[in-house]
């Protein structure tokens, strides 16, 4: 069904781009994981852009131009967006590239950017410190989203001992790693730190262990998906009712979880409970647009949202489709989008409002706390 | 170590190797009289395992889901020995690859029905229970007693009936038990059926704890390969290796790392396999 969705809008761009007259529509290329891990929460993605684009195109457009879209699939993977992103910027010869996606396709990308130098607007969250003249992110890294759950867990809950779960890899070892010097500099002690192979799905021993060390709260940052929803079950399981911080869970996999998610942490730039009326236009419009088909919003599809935005206020500004002259206004742009006023002037990073929220019984995401402006520090300090 | 500490590390081992040996008894009965690995296992396993989701998203009963994943696992498997395991009988290595290939075909069904979605079902028991003043999960024990009733009632079926004792001729020698008029490809029938149901109820078994995703029983198929591999076709030998094993697991994740605990039951059975080719089977 989505496959043949994205074959129609695939078909319906390139209708768009066919035409060769002094109005060519500004081709924005969306190389995205359509396959593979990120194959869950790619449609929502391009439903975004999609909505970005239709709302431009129906109000004139940019430089009276008409914004197109170029989707392509990255298989969620290094090989995968090699072929993609050379596509994109080689053969179909798009004006910017805006996408989330893995960071092992990002970094598989980034050398053809940096070659063809054209801007490339990087909407996932990540691990941070990625940095090329050509690339600028919307979204949280670690130093952004760890803090206030920190923060909440020292003040409101009194905690001064932590234990920390993750799998094995570098997203959720580095995640942790920032956690633990973030928590020793406020005077708190990480009495453990134990992660299990991405694949694992026994976590009993580790469990044993934090139930062991008496902890005062926990933090865990796992996999997506499958190692995320057993950690969670097995924690209910075993009884542990600790505040729990989980900085891996996004709303759609807190509700699949019922009951077991009830309670846990998370933070967030954006969740669908944010009250401000440029949100609940967005998710009227979003909901208006799509009806059944539509994939909940979250904080890997608000970003690109904006970021078609953020490009469209940097092309006006710059009055070209000169690359280097976009360039440099994508660091001074701003957009007061769903998630607050977003501006790319952190060395090519955005502070951001971050949200902590709390799962509630019946599965939705309440905002107990805002953090406007959280900086994302210096991630790239040579740009 | 304390107390409390050396409690929960014993309780850990012993709800570890139950299940352990819950996911691994359908591969050792199947291989046991068929002498082939069933390598479409892992498939079975997620196959319960959606047959639960599908009994929880009815409203049924959580109990129920379990026989339900039986039945789905038990009709899978007498579907799948008619139509591609019954004529590679006689060749093990191609049935190695029929059913690895047919697991990943049941993967890709189910991921066509249900989505590549981590999905879940809820526990039929949730919470802890006190064991000697120790907070520990109900289910985990409900566990135990699930893996006894699994092997005491396939020790009695083998024992005690007059199925288990065609099956246990087929074990020892099929030609001499073909020659007594034992139908051996009834009894093969039927065993592969019954694997199939035991790694379906074993999915069904897990997911409380665990997650429902169309890989979900990849895992645990690896494990399950090496325990039967050190058991050979005996109940006894595979409970043995289940304790063994799953305990050493348990306690080299608990006192070194999780990462090689991970590692402990694959390397463990290869250096034993090394040392006793014949592994834990007398």
């Amino acid at each position: 069904m989505s496959a043949f969705r994205q074959l129609l809008a695939l078909s319906s761009a390139m209708m768009l781009a066919a035409p060769a007259y002094a109005a060519d529509p500004i081709t924005i290329g969306i190389p995205v994981g359509l396959s593979g891990s990120n194959s869950v929460v790619a449609p929502s993605v391009v439903q975004a852009a999609q909505l970005a684009v239709d709302e431009i195109n129906t109000k004139g457009g940019v430089l009276g131009r008409k914004l197109a879209l170029e989707i392509a699939d990255d298989a969620s993977g290094a090989i995968g967006a090699q072929r993609a992103f050379d596509s994109l910027l080689f053969q179909k010869k798009v004006d910017v590239l805006i996408s989330m996606e893995t960071s092992a396709a990002r970094n598989a990308g980034l050398p053809a950017v940096n070659k063809s130098k054209t801007p490339y607007i990087y909407t996932s969250f990540y691990e941070g410190k990625s940095c090329s003249p050509n690339m600028f992110v919307d979204a949280w890294v670690p130093a952004q989203q760890v803090p206030p759950i920190v923060d909440q867990f020292m003040t409101a809950n009194k905690a001064k001992t932590f234990f920390m779960i993750g799998s094995d890899y570098s997203f959720g070892r580095g995640m942790l790693s920032f956690t633990k010097e973030y928590i020793e500099k406020k005077g708190g002690k990480v009495v453990g730190d134990e992660y299990l192979p991405m694949d694992g799905t026994d976590w009993t021993p580790i469990i044993s262990k934090l139930r062991a060390s008496g902890a005062d709260a926990l933090i865990t940052s796992t996999a997506g998906g499958a190692p995320n929803v057993t950690l969670t079950k097995q924690l209910r399981a075993a009884g542990v009712t600790i505040p729990y911080g989980n900085l891996a869970v996004d709303e759609g996999t807190a509700k699949g979880m019922g009951a077991d998610a009830t309670g846990i942490y998370i933070s967030a730039s954006y969740v669908t409970g944010i009250d401000s009326p440029e949100n609940k236009a967005f998710l009227a419009a979003m909901a208006a647009k799509f009806g059944a088909d539509l994939k909940t919003p979250n904080d890997l599809s608000v970003p690109e949202y904006e970021a078609v935005y953020l490009y469209k206020a940097a092309v006006e500004k710059a009055g070209s489709l000169d690359k280097a002259k976009i360039l440099a206004q994508l660091g001074r742009v701003s957009f007061k989008g769903p998630r607050g006023v977003v501006t790319m002037d952190k060395q090519h990073h955005a502070s951001l409002t971050m949200y902590l929220g709390q799962v509630q019984a019946d599965g939705s995401v309440k905002v107990a706390k805002s953090f406007p402006n959280v900086d994302p520090g210096a991630q790239c300090p040579k740009l | 170590m304390n107390g409390a500490a050396v409690l929960t590390l014993g309780l850990d081992i012993v709800t570890t190797a139950a299940i352990l040996f819950t996911v691994a008894t359908g591969l050792l009965i199947i291989f046991g009289v068929m002498k082939i690995v069933n390598f479409a296992h892992g498939a079975f396993i997620t196959l319960g395992a959606y047959a639960g989701l599908v009994a929880s998203e009815l409203g049924l009963s959580p109990w129920l889901g379990l026989p339900l994943a039986f039945l789905a696992g038990a009709a899978c498997g007498a579907l799948v020995e008619r139509c591609v395991v019954r004529p590679l009988y006689g060749r093990p290595l191609d049935a190695i690859l029929a059913t690895w290939g047919l697991g990943i075909i049941i993967g890709e069904l189910l991921t066509l029905v249900f989505g590549r979605e981590v999905q879940f079902v809820g526990s039929p028991l949730s919470g802890t229970v006190d064991v000697l003043g120790e907070a520990y999960s109900v289910y985990r024990l409900f566990l135990v007693v699930a893996a006894l009733i699994v092997g005491g009632g396939f020790a009695w079926l083998l024992g005690a009936t007059r199925l288990g004792l065609a099956t246990r001729a087929v074990i020892m020698n099929e030609d001499l038990a073909r020659g007594l008029g034992i139908n051996a490809g009834w009894v093969r029938f039927i065993t592969f059926s019954l694997g199939s149901g035991l790694a379906g109820l074993a999915g069904a078994l897990i997911t409380p704890l665990s997650s429902v995703d169309p890989n979900m029983g990849v895992p645990w198929l690896l494990n399950a390969f090496m325990l039967v591999m050190v058991s050979g076709a005996s109940l006894g030998a595979l409970l043995a290796a289940s304790v063994l094993l799953g305990g050493a697991q348990v306690v080299i994740s608990s006192l070194a790392s999780p990462i090689l605990g991970g590692l402990t039951i694959v390397v463990l059975a290869a250096l034993l396999l090394r040392v006793r080719p014949k592994g834990f089977a007398r």
